[in-house]
């Protein structure tokens, strides 16, 4: 019992009632202030049990290299936290130093992207505090622009190192090897590689609370349990009139949607990811134009539960169609349709075998172009047509989408020796031009994943591909030319400053100007293509170059610019314009320039 | 439960001979009284029940807070303090209630952390948390009337593990 004859001071209360109140303590006041008071007052400020709670506060997202979920299970004295959580600020401050670096200037971006993506997934948490800049922020499109952007890099990063792995014989999850896609179009939404299977962990949890028997069925029975399980909860299939929805190929979106729309193939993996989870060997099957599921026996049980001593050792196997239906397909069936097909019987093992996810990631590939491909066919003039609507401005994410595809190809096609259609070194071209027009950023991505494999002066590519990376990064690396309105006669001819938004008066899209020429810049075979001496004022006027909504960039005479002088921009044009501008000024009607190293005056 | 109940009454004894005459329900937002109150039956509800770890002007402040508090739910006694909320914000009356001396607010909470009242040690935390928020080390010190042991290498020593906070 404590004496009373003291009266009690901070140094009198026990020690588990300091470290009460230290959790009601910022951290950065613990480590600036209380650290220090005494060695009493900082024995108790470095418990590990407090800077656990920190670390798990204030980090959603955590590098493969922590193994945080171990760390967070274990023993919470078998962690330094307070180092783990003095380190994650580190991060914290230098991704936004770089961040600001980026923004500040256009030039020497690249290095700043791979140091970010560098320290690995620690610096999402960063990334995605600076995607959520508060409105009134002075650079809010500009931050929101460029964190998105380099998440995007990071994502990429992890999605490749994600398909090394596969083709390093890495063993990884089907969720995982098709997850990889949503990377390249995630943006800050929720769905990575982890949320994704998150998802199919809480998905097995409400079967089994369900069904609390499940784990003792046979496998036959599980299997068909499963199968009906995604159909009533309506996980697999897709609307008949929304077939070719890009959004469909996308494993992490089709579970995140109300209705789950997906691709046979994307629900037969639905299907097996959460089959997996119940111990079955459940895996894909290729079969032409429409992929089932396949479930095997394991050596010593059969699918109906009976010993399988006496058996050979090829597995018994039964196959099944969740995006049709809960019941199994009998294998005569498949053989007629096989036979459909003109496959001649004894090819029938090839097809109706388990599927590598090389193939299974190839094939979403080219569902993935198939879908950009009828869209642009169809509707090449029609804005936000809902076909290729993932999470963002759709036009940039068929862009990623369409990378996604190019980076799967090349991954997976087929090595360079070979020539036919989906050799991976035709890959290459389409994407360097991506690279060199939309992610220059992706250097490091090009030189770990694609220059060693034409790392020899002898290949044909050898030249192209190192010449494009060095003149990205050169690019990237040169300051940019002062373009300054002196008065004289010429640049008084310019009519439009940058930030300016318009509508281009014979084709009709909205567009805003960010950069421009007193008269027309480019050289005489895109004058006579373009027909620029048929217009009314022909090449000797102000030309401009505009970022359209749809994600272009155009090169637009003065006489066709129609003024928006009062006017919103506009959703589409607002969601990409952070790559020029720092904020839309409502008063004025115009961007904001982030770009005054080049247009000082504008 | 109470309601059903004509309400019992009980005496509290402090540790100074004092004695405090509460509603039992008051007395019970205590995990200590209640659960002495149900270890010992009925029969002890009759004869009067010994605190002797606090005085009596803090038992009365102590009883004044659970009066108020009376109707409060029960909150779960969650012991993963990584669950545990963050904010330092301080209802009105509970404020104006930890408006004493310092002498007083560490005996509020060393009470309320032997009589178990965790709603009451979270408010008396947060009290003391406050106080420490934004000071300097040596402010801190001052405050709270706590001697510097630190050699300055030591000092020095600790600032420099922690210098993330160069440009803060």
């Amino acid at each position: 019992m404590p004496s009373l004859a003291k009266p009690p001071s901070l140094k009198e209360l026990p020690d588990e009632v300091l470290q009460h109140i230290l959790y009601f303590i910022s951290p950065d006041d613990i480590i600036f202030n209380t650290l220090l008071v005494s060695k009493r007052l900082y024995a108790l400020s470095i418990q590990p049990l407090l800077w656990r709670q920190h670390c798990r506060r204030e980090f959603q997202y955590w590098d493969a290299k922590h193994r945080i979920r171990q760390k967070l299970g274990g023993e919470v004295s078998d962690v330094d936290w307070k180092s783990l959580y003095v380190y994650r600020r580190k991060v914290d401050q230098k991704t936004t130093q770089l961040l600001n670096g980026i923004l500040g200037s256009q030039v020497d971006r690249i290095q700043k992207y791979s140091d970010m993506t560098g320290v690995g997934y620690d610096a999402k948490d960063t990334l995605l505090r600076h995607c959520r800049t508060d409105d009134n922020a002075e650079d809010v499109l500009a931050r929101r622009f460029y964190a998105t952007s380099v998440l995007d890099h990071l994502h990429r990063s992890q999605a490749l190192a994600e398909w090394q792995k596969i083709l390093d014989g890495e063993n990884i999850s089907l969720e995982r090897a098709l997850g990889s896609f949503d990377l390249f179009v995630l943006h800050d939404h929720h769905g990575d590689l982890l949320e994704i299977s998150e998802v199919f962990d809480n998905w097995a949890e409400k079967l089994r609370l369900e069904n609390p028997a499940v784990d003792r069925l046979p496998m036959r029975e599980k299997a068909l349990l499963v199968a009906a399980f995604v159909r009533t909860n309506d996980l697999v299939g897709c609307g008949s009139d929304a077939y070719r929805d890009l959004r469909n190929s996308f494993i992490g979106i089709a579970l995140q949607q109300p209705s789950h729309p997906s691709l046979p193939l994307i629900s037969v993996a639905i299907f097996v990811c959460i089959a997996r989870r119940f111990g079955l060997d459940a895996r894909s099957c290729g079969v032409p134009n429409h992929v089932h599921a396949m479930v095997f026996s394991s050596k010593t049980e059969s699918l109906d539960g009976h010993d399988r001593e006496r058996y050979d050792d090829d597995l018994e196997q039964m196959f099944l169609d969740p995006f049709h239906t809960d019941q199994e397909v009998p294998i005569e069936n498949l053989w007629r349709f096989l036979s459909t097909w003109g496959i001649p019987k004894s090819d029938f093992p090839r097809f109706l075998k388990d599927s590598h996810f090389a193939g299974l990631i190839l094939r979403t590939s080219r569902n993935i172009l198939a879908s950009i491909q009828e869209f642009r066919n169809r509707n090449g003039d029609n804005f936000n047509h809902p076909t290729i609507q993932l999470h963002a401005n759709p036009f940039a994410d068929m862009e990623n989408a369409f990378y996604a595809a190019l980076w799967a190809n090349y991954m997976f096609g087929r090595p360079t020796m070979y020539s036919d259609a989906y050799n991976q070194r035709q890959f290459v071209p389409l994407i360097l031009e991506r690279y060199e027009r939309l992610y220059p950023m992706d250097s490091d991505l090009i030189e770990r994943y694609i220059c060693p494999l034409f790392n020899n002066p002898h290949i044909l590519e050898h030249l192209d591909l190192y010449e494009a990376v060095r003149i990205v990064r050169v690019v990237d690396q040169t300051p940019r030319q002062e373009r300054n309105r002196d008065n004289t006669s010429l640049t008084l001819g310019v009519k439009f400053r940058v930030g300016q938004v318009f509508r281009h008066r014979r084709y009709g899209y909205t567009a805003v100007i960010i950069g421009w020429d007193s008269e027309c810049g480019m050289d005489p075979q895109w004058i006579e293509t373009n027909g620029v001496d048929n217009l009314s004022r022909g090449r000797n006027q102000s030309f401009y170059h505009a970022l359209v909504e749809d994600t272009s960039i155009r090169y637009v005479a003065q006489e066709n610019i129609e003024e928006l002088s009062h006017l919103d921009a506009g959703e589409p044009l607002m969601s990409i314009a952070g790559r020029y501008f720092k904020r839309w000024d409502d008063q004025k009607y115009v961007f904001v320039s982030n770009i005054r190293d080049e247009y000082p005056c504008d | 439960m109470a309601e059903t109940q004509p309400s019992t009454f009980i005496t509290l004894a402090s540790n100074d001979s004092g004695s405090v005459t509460v509603e039992r329900a008051v007395a019970e937002r205590s995990m200590l009284i209640k659960n002495m109150l149900e270890d010992l039956g009925e029969g002890a509800v009759a004869s009067e029940i010994p605190i002797p770890n606090v005085g009596e002007q803090v038992l009365k402040k102590v009883i004044e807070w659970c009066q108020h508090h009376k109707n409060d739910p029960i909150t779960a006694n969650d012991d993963d303090s990584d669950s545990r909320k963050k904010t330092t914000d301080i209802e009105e009356w509970d404020q104006k209630f930890m408006q004493v001396d310092q002498e007083m607010l560490f005996e509020i909470i060393l009470a309320s952390n032997y009589l178990d009242i965790k709603p009451l040690l979270d408010v008396g935390c947060k009290t003391v948390a406050n106080m420490i928020k934004g000071k300097s080390p040596e402010e801190i010190r001052k405050t709270f009337n706590i001697t510097n042991d630190f050699t300055p290498e030591e000092e020095e020593q600790i600032r420099r593990e922690n210098e993330w906070a160069e440009d803060r």
